[in-house]
């Protein structure tokens, strides 16, 4: 082979990672504290800790567009802007459309930030464990693959996660609602109180409605402190308060002398080695010189997102692997999920003008899901939780239409009106036909094809939004609530941010693209451990599990490498 | 690279991705017309600045919106954050207004008193009120018959279907509701606004859920 040995050694390392996000933070600090010398791989630039959260700290008046996005913004940003989480606060956090196009067969929102830390930065926090109920649906209603784990194969990986970033919350000793490590949960005002306990006595704790179990930290723990109840999280938070990359493993892999971090690398391929049958390494784009690279390891994590790492399998083709590598089951790309939500009710608390709030929690309430549960059958399979919350905000009920003027001004400068919603997570089905695959018609910034993206959700879910949205309702008009009413404002694939499922794990080489160990069945020294890899979505929100998938395969892989088996 | 050749090298990197026009509008979207260009005169400026203190005046609690200088803010995001069709409505609804002034009071809307200013905002509130509803109830007609013609929707799309997202119906930019909802942004988040209308606390360190409303509270900001 026609190789520089001296520029290949040079370019070796024990282990590669692609991506810095949350699975991929987490691949970087297990393997280098298992010493392994480590190259994590990052397609955007780097951003400092503290040091460049460069709008963390500015007042309201300091926002030149007071948090709005320009005409500029919108032109340059198409896909992002559709929805919330893109604005002046945190704008440099999220992609620029026009360098990185995809095609929607259908309208698929991806919401994308390109640095160090990726979504970590902007994550929502929300911490849920799966239950043997989310793990065995697929075996019991015949949606999708088997997943090949239960809960006690994967509960002592939540322990160590969870230990580990600090996730505050309440445990409640319910059924498939697992308890955890947690740090004292946040407060729950006046008004969610009442509600919790008129819903749990009206159902006879069958339903619950508990804190929201959240990645921010009550106590100080790990040498990071506590959270100073600002809830300008997504700007990146300067007191290290929630979970990140950043905050949390990055500082770990980097304490053990064994990583190397490159940003502005795009990996672009992963090269297959056909004497060995394994992956020998990865080519990179560099985003700033347009240079090609390759890097050379003995085991390969992918975590660039599920459909960052579905791209970089199906773009990594050879002989032997003509349709992506590992892609012999014809499942790579397939059964992408999404949650989806947008959907429930509220309704205005009376009897609490005397009560008020101090600080601002960066978190809300959580209804863990009963419906399929037991004895309750639904005409859909599944079932969804709730986050929501009370708060008092300066709207009162007697303000006149397009109101002004100082009287105006004074009152709307008083607290007013209690509100409490309670919003719909729900579970969607892995469809085969949901897909994605890459259109060689366009090319994106950095000379690279693009996905095209191809996915809907169906029947089952339609179906669930209506329980989603009238048991919404009875829940706060039983707890006392007024005027309440319900919404459903549609929710299309990649809104809630919860892509998964383009590369799921499985028992059957024949049906599935990894094993139970995250590893790839046909390229044995390949770990998917993000989003891609989940068998079903479930209904809670799914960070946790990706970190605890990620540190129980890394330790495998490790052992293995260890067995001379990689 | 500056952004106009930034722009140029990502356009022809994504190939005929963009039409002719997306790739003009990007380049005019680099000229910043509004930072350059003269969208607002002086006087416009002046009026705009007279009428955001009439929406959020100072009162005996609190100062208002031209002590918190709401009124080039409001000029500046017309500017930066609108198209051009609520930029126009937003102009003209300056014109008219002066214009009524000068009709009802034989003066500029700057030389008439405060109480005057009221009664024409007072008139053009109820003016764009009306023009809501005129709007609300012709979508409403329209989606009425639509589903006459079309014969009643199947069970799915009543409710619960998720692809059914709503963009809802593009409706025609109003004066007044920019003027009105701009100065509320603007004086709210400015630092008087914040400070000493609402309560500013820049770092809570703790959240209380529930505490004894005290004589006087104001929101937090």
């Amino acid at each position: 082979m026609n190789l520089n040995t001296k520029a290949t050694a040079q370019n070796t390392y024990d282990a590669i990672v692609v991506g810095s996000g949350i699975s991929g933070g987490w691949a970087a600090k297990e393997l280098t504290e298992k010493g392994l010398k480590v190259l994590m791989l990052e397609r955007g630039r780097n951003i400092e800790h503290i040091k460049d959260y460069t709008t963390a700290m500015k007042k309201p008046w300091e926002f030149e567009h007071r948090g709005r996005l320009t005409e500029a913004q919108k032109e340059t940003h198409p896909v992002q802007k559709r929805d919330y989480p893109y604005q002046e606060y945190n704008e440099s956090f999220w992609v620029n459309d026009l360098e990185c196009p995809y095609t929607e067969v259908k309208r698929f929102d991806w919401y994308r930030g390109f640095h160090v830390g990726g979504k970590s930065l902007m994550w929502g926090r929300q911490s849920y464990r799966l239950s043997d109920l989310n793990f065995e649906e697929n075996a019991k209603d015949g949606h999708g693959v088997d997943w090949p784990i239960r809960y006690k194969d994967i509960a002592p990986w939540y322990d160590y996660a969870e230990k580990f970033i600090g996730v505050s919350g309440e445990n409640e000793n319910y059924p498939h609602f697992p308890d955890g490590h947690f740090l004292p949960p946040m407060q729950m005002n006046c008004v969610e109180k009442s509600v919790k306990e008129r819903i749990e006595k009206k159902y006879n704790r069958s339903r619950i409605l508990t804190m929201g179990r959240t990645a921010n930290l009550t106590v100080a723990h790990g040498g990071r402190g506590s959270c100073q109840y600002r809830n300008l999280c997504s700007r990146g938070c300067p007191f290290g308060a929630y979970f990140s990359t950043q905050s949390s493993t990055l500082p770990a892999a980097v304490a053990t002398g064994n990583l190397t971090l490159r940003p502005f690398s795009l990996v672009n391929e992963i090269i297959y080695d056909k004497e060995t049958q394994k992956a020998k390494g990865v080519r990179i784009i560099d985003a700033e010189t347009m240079e090609h690279i390759e890097y050379f390891a003995k085991i390969v994590f992918v975590n660039g997102s599920t459909l960052g790492s579905t791209f970089l399998l199906l773009n990594s083709t050879s002989a032997e692997h003509p349709n992506g590598l590992g892609n012999g089951s014809g499942e790579l790309g397939h059964n992408l999920m999404d949650h989806h939500f947008r959907c429930g009710a509220s309704g205005q608390a009376e009897g609490f003008d005397d009560k008020y709030t101090y600080g601002k929690r960066a978190n809300g309430i959580y209804v863990p899901r009963y419906r399929n549960v037991g004895n309750d059958k639904r005409d859909y399979v599944r079932g969804f939780g709730y986050q929501g919350g009370a708060s008092r905000s300066g709207w009162h009920n007697d303000i006149a239409e397009l109101a002004f003027g100082g009287d105006f001004k004074d009152l709307i400068s008083t607290p007013g009106i209690w509100s409490m919603g309670l919003g719909g997570f729900g579970e969607t089905l892995p469809h085969h036909e949901n897909r994605v695959y890459i259109d060689k018609n366009k090319k994106d910034k950095w000379g690279q094809p693009v996905l095209a993206i191809d996915c809907e959700f169906k029947d089952n879910e339609a179906k669930m939004r209506v329980d989603m949205m009238n048991d919404a309702a009875e829940m706060l008009e039983a707890s006392g609530i007024k005027n309440v009413k319900t919404y459903d404002n549609g929710s299309v694939p990649g809104m809630a941010i919860h892509e998964m499922g383009t590369a799921r794990m499985g028992h059957d080489p024949k049906t599935s693209v990894l094993n139970k160990w995250n590893q790839m069945h046909e390229v044995k020294n390949v770990f998917v451990t993000d989003g891609s890899c989940m068998p079903s979505a479930a209904c809670q929100n799914p960070s946790l599990t990706y970190m605890a998938l990620t540190a129980r395969a890394a330790d495998f892989a490790v052992s293995e490498l260890k067995k001379g088996n990689l | 690279m500056d952004r106009r050749e930034a722009v140029k090298s990502v356009a022809f990197l994504i190939g005929g991705a963009l039409s002719a026009t997306t790739i003009a509008t990007l380049f005019d979207s680099c000229n910043e017309p509004g930072k350059s260009g003269v969208l607002f005169t002086d006087n416009h400026g002046k009026l705009v600045t007279e009428l955001a203190d009439i929406i959020i005046p100072t009162t005996a609690k609190s100062p208002g919106a031209k002590a918190a200088n709401v009124g080039p803010f409001i000029t500046m995001m017309v500017k930066d954050c609108y198209p051009d069709d609520a930029q126009k409505a937003f102009v003209k609804g300056l014109d008219d207004l002066e214009a009524s002034a000068k009709k009802d009071f034989g003066k500029s809307f700057l030389e008439i008193s405060v109480k005057e200013r009221e009664q024409l905002v007072t008139k053009v509130r109820d003016q764009t009120v009306a023009a809501q509803k005129e709007e609300n109830d012709k979508i409403a007609e329209a989606e009425k018959l639509e589903q006459q013609t079309k014969g009643a929707r199947p069970e799915k799309e009543k409710a619960g279907n998720p692809m059914a997202f709503k963009e809802g119906p593009k409706k025609a930019p109003q004066f007044f509701a920019i003027a009105r909802d701009l100065t509320m942004l603007g004086f709210f988040t400015s630092e008087i606004g914040a400070t000493k209308a609402y309560e500013f606390v820049e770092i809570p360190g703790r959240y209380d859920g529930c505490v004894d409303l005290k004589p006087g509270q104001r929101v937090w900001a």
